[in-house]
């Protein structure tokens, strides 16, 4: 090799890095228009935001938040709503869960292809649908209150959880199971007692970790008439009770923290103990 | 198929989807109660073979026939109902690492229980004495309840035959079932397995690895090379030119327990003491 055409393959990937690169150029041009469309086409008007009137009262808005109602009535109905609220995740996720289960061995391909597509199609349209939907669909169906509420987080996370398990059953090995049915057992005890004890911490986790986002999503339902907390900060906020909807917003917080610790307690003890 | 006869192959051959062909030609036929051991090199078909009689996998061609029935030609509850009267323990035990020991053991029976029993021996096992019955025969009593991902690959084996030993099956098959285990171990797992067969008047099938282990227990001996059957013998018909014949293709030195050289027990006399004799 001689000097020169050394010298070339070192520095070509220098001459690369500084070469002009017209995809690149295009793509961030094309990023930058789309922005600045975005925002010409909301029409937000950002100077308004920062005049010394407009701080004037966000300053007020914030403050009239404050202090909470912390009467001991209203703490009460808190708790009430704080427990509603609970329980709606609770029951919908458990619901979701037993449901999830029973679709995903029909979807996880256990009994034939057919049944595999029609359930993952099923599966499909209840996921796709957001739970706030299902929430005004189920309060028309079922009426206004907790039980709207906890249909429709059921129906979304089954979606959710329906999925996530069959895949979780279609990794699992199939030693275990066939080594039982090889000797004679049934497929439902071969489940139970060669697949199901390989994917249950990996169930346990996944519904765990829905039931945290159930618990958010169930404080925001009663927004749409479904029951909890949301249905209290709901109508306190539309009757300009700020003090009251401080109290609410509060116990939502304390209540989302307590879960996400319980939750991600209860789960490490279960991988633990699996460990 | 004779009534006394625990299994028959006639001509059978295996041939993988993949196309690999793991069998060709075997015809071996095992009267009740008799006790065999399968050798040859890795890879000669001992597992496939094993399968084959287990009903397991389907052979592509040939007849078969296990405990006086034709598997293939069974309806789902028949088959069930065959295949819990065979009993197979795996070289590496397919058992989730989860599970206790106990229920490990106690699911031998599961081709016999209703799915009633089988559920509420989960939530709390059926039948403890029996479970502990059957591992105190193989030394591992203390770990009844310990998970079987605390287990070693022996003991974890000797799971794998407990859960046998507690299935009572009229057919073992033991597919290297002592691989794992220590030459004491391995010694007294076989015994077991052997004692417990000739309790029963069942039917023992066992590939082996060590050479030196089938010629000790087992009275007959199929040697199975390149997915054939090249011999089938009593270990006093066994010489050293057959055995090195078998193995060719893995080197000069015989498998045995802790790689002991074999060579000086096939001196005519002194090995024929340790063997049993062919019935």
């Amino acid at each position: 090799m001689s000097r020169e055409s050394m010298s070339a393959a070192v520095d070509s990937p220098m001459r690369q890095a500084a070469g002009f690169c017209l995809a690149c150029w295009l793509s961030a041009l094309a990023l930058a228009a789309l922005v600045w469309a975005s925002f010409a086409y909301l029409k937000i008007d950002f100077a308004g935001v920062f005049t010394a009137e407009s701080r004037g009262y966000m300053a007020k808005f914030v403050v009239s938040f404050f202090p909470p109602n912390l009467s001991p009535e209203f703490l009460l109905k808190t708790l009430k709503g704080t427990v509603e609220t609970l329980a709606i995740s609770g029951v919908g996720t458990l619901i979701a869960a037993l449901a999830g289960l029973a679709l995903a061995l029909p979807a996880s391909n256990r009994y034939g292809p057919a049944f595999k597509e029609v359930t993952r199609f099923f599966l499909n349209v209840l996921r796709s649908v957001p739970e706030l939907v299902w929430a005004v669909l189920m309060v028309l169906a079922a009426g206004l209150g907790p039980f709207a509420g906890t249909l429709a987080l059921a129906l979304h996370t089954t979606g959710v959880l329906g999925r996530l398990f069959a895949e979780t059953l279609e990794n699992a090995p199939p030693e275990p199971a066939d080594a039982l049915t090889d000797m004679g057992a049934g497929a439902s005890a071969a489940f139970v007692y060669g697949t199901l004890p390989n994917v249950m911490p990996q169930l346990v986790a996944y519904s765990l970790y829905r039931w945290e986002m159930n618990i958010r999503m169930a404080a925001i339902l009663g927004f749409v008439g479904a029951g909890g907390l949301g249905q209290l900060l709901y109508f306190h906020l539309s009757i300009f009770q700020q003090a009251e909807a401080a109290t609410v917003i509060l116990a939502m917080l304390i209540l989302v923290v307590l879960v996400d610790g319980a939750s991600s307690y209860l789960r490490r003890g279960f991988v633990r103990a699996g460990a | 198929m004779r009534p006394a006869m625990s299994f028959e192959l006639d001509h059978v051959g295996l041939a993988h989807a993949n196309g690999h062909r793991a069998l060709t030609g075997v015809s071996l036929s095992a009267g009740k109660g008799e006790r065999i051991a399968i050798i040859g090199p890795s890879g000669a078909g001992k597992t496939s073979l094993i399968r084959l009689i287990a009903a397991s996998l389907r052979p592509t061609e040939g007849r078969l026939a296990t405990l006086g029935a034709s598997p293939w030609q069974l309806g789902a509850g028949e088959l069930k109902a065959l295949r819990a009267r065979i009993g197979v323990i795996h070289q590496s035990p397919p058992i989730p690492p989860r599970l206790r020991v106990v229920t490990a053991v106690l699911a031998g029976r599961l081709g016999q229980w209703p799915l009633w029993k089988a559920l509420a021996s989960l939530v709390y096992p059926g039948d403890i004495a029996g479970a502990h019955a059957v591992l105190a025969k193989l030394d591992l009593a203390d770990r009844l309840f310990d998970r079987c991902d605390r287990l070693s690959g022996g003991q974890l084996q000797r799971v794998g035959v407990a859960r046998v030993l507690y299935q009572k099956p009229d057919l073992v098959l033991a597919d290297e079932p002592v691989s794992a285990m220590d030459p004491a171990l391995a010694d007294h797992a076989i015994n077991q397995l052997i004692a417990d067969a000739t309790e029963r008047g069942a039917t023992l099938v066992a590939s082996l690895h060590a050479v030196d282990l089938a010629l000790k227990w087992f009275p007959r001996i199929v040697g199975v090379k390149a997915g054939q059957i090249v011999f089938d013998l009593p270990p006093v018909k066994i010489d050293d030119v057959l055995l090195r014949d078998l193995y060719s293709s893995e080197g000069s030195i015989l498998p045995t327990q802790g790689n002991e050289p074999l060579t000086h027990d096939l001196a005519p006399g002194a090995a024929e003491i340790k063997r049993p004799l062919c019935a």
